[in-house]
């Protein structure tokens, strides 16, 4: 077993793949917390934000707690780590947003050498009246592609409260991945929850994105890009559900595909029990659009290296 | 030299270019004028070999070398590249990628700012921006203009190059033509606009996917404006010709 020194230093070091500045994890300025397996290696507090962990069986459990009306200047980050080739991870996180707080999280999760792995995530988020939050995750995974990844949020945004909630595994193999985002939005409230997933090889992917207008004008965005390659599975269902009156939300479901094996499966839901609630969505699974190709070789790209630009572009 | 030799065009239902022969010399300015439906982009499709636009009889040639079975991709590397007239959209990618293509250019920033600056784009704003549905269609029109200067193309069809771009950049556009023309390239400008071939040098003047006239770019304006411009039945021949 790693000492707690190499342990910071091999899950910092992932978190750099994914292009976040590891010093931020021993800047002060920064609240942060580091994870490995099922211990806390790392901790920052600032004023106005609390983040207070106790161990769970296989895992952490960590409140976070923002004050009332504070404003936290710099990105939180947490990064979410395991060493160990073998193992089971469970991590919760249960977030309080005040009112008219604001905050941002910069999430990135690494499991840069796992072989036999599940990593179950649990967030419950309450953004209170006027908060602001902003939750952005990216995960970084070993090459061997047997990683299981479970990964709940479950959100609700009082009254003039903005979430938005981003999870990106673009830049590794993916493994099974079950992505699951409910969203419960009040008066006048505004949600987004926005999943981008590159699968290739035999990865499995399930994301499922669900969004409920219950307030009065309150207004989400349900989006999800996955590119599928290879021989990857991907299955995507999204949901919004009208039923507060001036409502309005929108579902996007972008699949691309390549591989002549590549399985993809995109189901929008839409329900409304209020008949002033207007909900809409766009689907589209396909290779990369021909014109954008063709426009990109028609510089002298080849179409693999269009297809690459076009992919990268839209899973930024 | 590129020519196009005996080139016919049909789809299921139509025959959209009837036997075109066309010839474009280096570093002369050209015009494919003609109303709308005349088959004019159709032309220019053929000449970068878009998918489904493969000749349906005719041969395309580029200094004598057969290109008609040449990919998109091939025939870019030949120097022949195509501005389409609602160029595609691209998300999360930015205006300097896009105009790099993504490092592979091997262009500098200083080249980039300075093709952005030719065609009226500030590059502190734009550079970073995506060239995606937040760019207005002269922005993006002007975007893909800055690309043809990067490109260097020796062949650069410019479809219907003016339109989203307001009219007092026509000089502007009419700069990137020249300077293509300078460098010994050959600009061919598809439009539907007169004012679009006054800067050319030689034309054809297209209807119903046949050429009505060819030659010095005055020339088929006046045939422009004395048929094309006064026609009730544009695109539709009487009695199998064009009167």
């Amino acid at each position: 077993m790693m000492d707690v020194r190499k342990e910071f230093e091999t899950i910092v070091k992932a978190a750099e793949q994914l292009g976040t500045d590891a010093s931020r994890f021993l800047d002060k300025r920064f609240a942060s917390i580091v994870i490995s397996g099922n211990r806390v290696i790392g901790l920052n507090n600032v004023p106005g934000l609390r983040l207070i962990h106790e161990p769970i069986e296989h895992g952490v459990k960590v409140d976070i707690e923002i004050d009332d009306g504070a404003e936290i200047p710099l990105p939180v980050h947490v990064c979410t780590g395991y060493v160990e080739k073998k193992g089971y991870q469970r991590i919760i996180f249960n977030i309080h947003v005040g009112k008219r707080a604001k905050v941002k999280f910069v999430a990135h999760c690494v499991f840069p050498q796992v072989e036999e792995f599940t990593h179950e995530a649990i967030s419950n988020v309450l953004l209170e009246e006027g908060a602001y939050m902003e939750y952005s995750d990216e995960h970084y995974h070993s090459d061997a592609g047997t990683i299981i990844l479970k990964t709940t949020t479950n959100a609700t945004v009082r009254k003039n409260g903005v979430y938005k909630n981003e999870f990106h595994l673009t830049k590794t193999r993916v493994g099974k991945l079950d992505v699951r985002m409910f969203l419960t939005l009040e008066d006048y409230s505004v949600g987004e929850l926005v999943s981008k997933v590159r699968a290739s090889k035999d990865d499995e992917v399930s994301i499922n994105e669900v969004v409920h207008l219950n307030g009065e004008a309150a207004r989400g965005l349900a989006k999800t890009v996955v590119v599928g390659l290879d021989r990857a599975r991907v299955n995507v269902v999204n949901e919004a559900y009208g039923n507060a009156p001036h409502s309005r939300a929108h579902i996007s479901c972008e699949e691309i595909t390549k591989g002549s094996e590549v399985v993809v499966s995109t189901t929008p839901i839409l329900k409304i029990t209020n008949d002033l609630a207007e909900l809409t969505h766009e689907a589209s699974i396909g290779r990369v659009n021909q014109k954008q190709l063709e426009t990109l070789m028609a510089k002298g790209l080849t179409e693999d290296e269009a297809t690459d630009l076009v992919i990268k572009g839209l899973l930024v | 030299m590129l020519i196009l030799k005996d080139v016919t065009y049909r789809t299921l239902n139509k025959e959209i270019l009837k036997t075109l022969n066309m010839e474009f010399l280096p570093g002369t300015k050209y015009v494919i004028l003609g109303t709308n439906g005349a088959g004019k982009s159709t032309i220019g499709y053929v000449i970068m070999g878009l998918e489904g636009y493969k000749p349906s009889e005719g041969r395309i040639f580029l200094d004598g070398r057969d290109i008609t079975d040449l990919s998109v991709t091939e025939r870019a590397k030949l120097g022949i590249t195509l501005m389409w007239q609602e160029p595609a959209r691209f998300d999360g990618i930015t205006v300097e990628t896009y105009l790099t293509l993504g490092g592979r250019l091997g262009v500098s920033k200083s080249e980039v700012q300075e093709a952005l600056e030719f065609v009226g784009l500030d590059p502190a704003l734009y550079l970073n921006r995506m060239v995606d549905k937040t760019l207005s269609g002269g922005e993006r029109k002007r975007v893909e203009l800055a690309s043809l200067l990067l490109l260097k193309p020796r062949y650069a069809i410019l479809d219907e190059p003016d339109s989203g771009i307001d009219l007092m950049s026509l000089d502007m556009i009419n700069n990137v033509i020249n300077y293509i023309a300078q460098y010994g390239g050959t600009p061919i400008v598809i439009t539907h606009r007169e004012e679009m071939a006054y800067n050319t040098e030689y034309g054809y003047l297209i209807c119903a996917g046949m050429i009505l006239k060819s030659g010095k770019t005055q020339d088929v304006i006046a045939d422009f404006r004395g048929t094309c411009e006064v026609c009730k039945h544009p695109n539709l021949p009487v009695n199998g010709e064009l009167k």
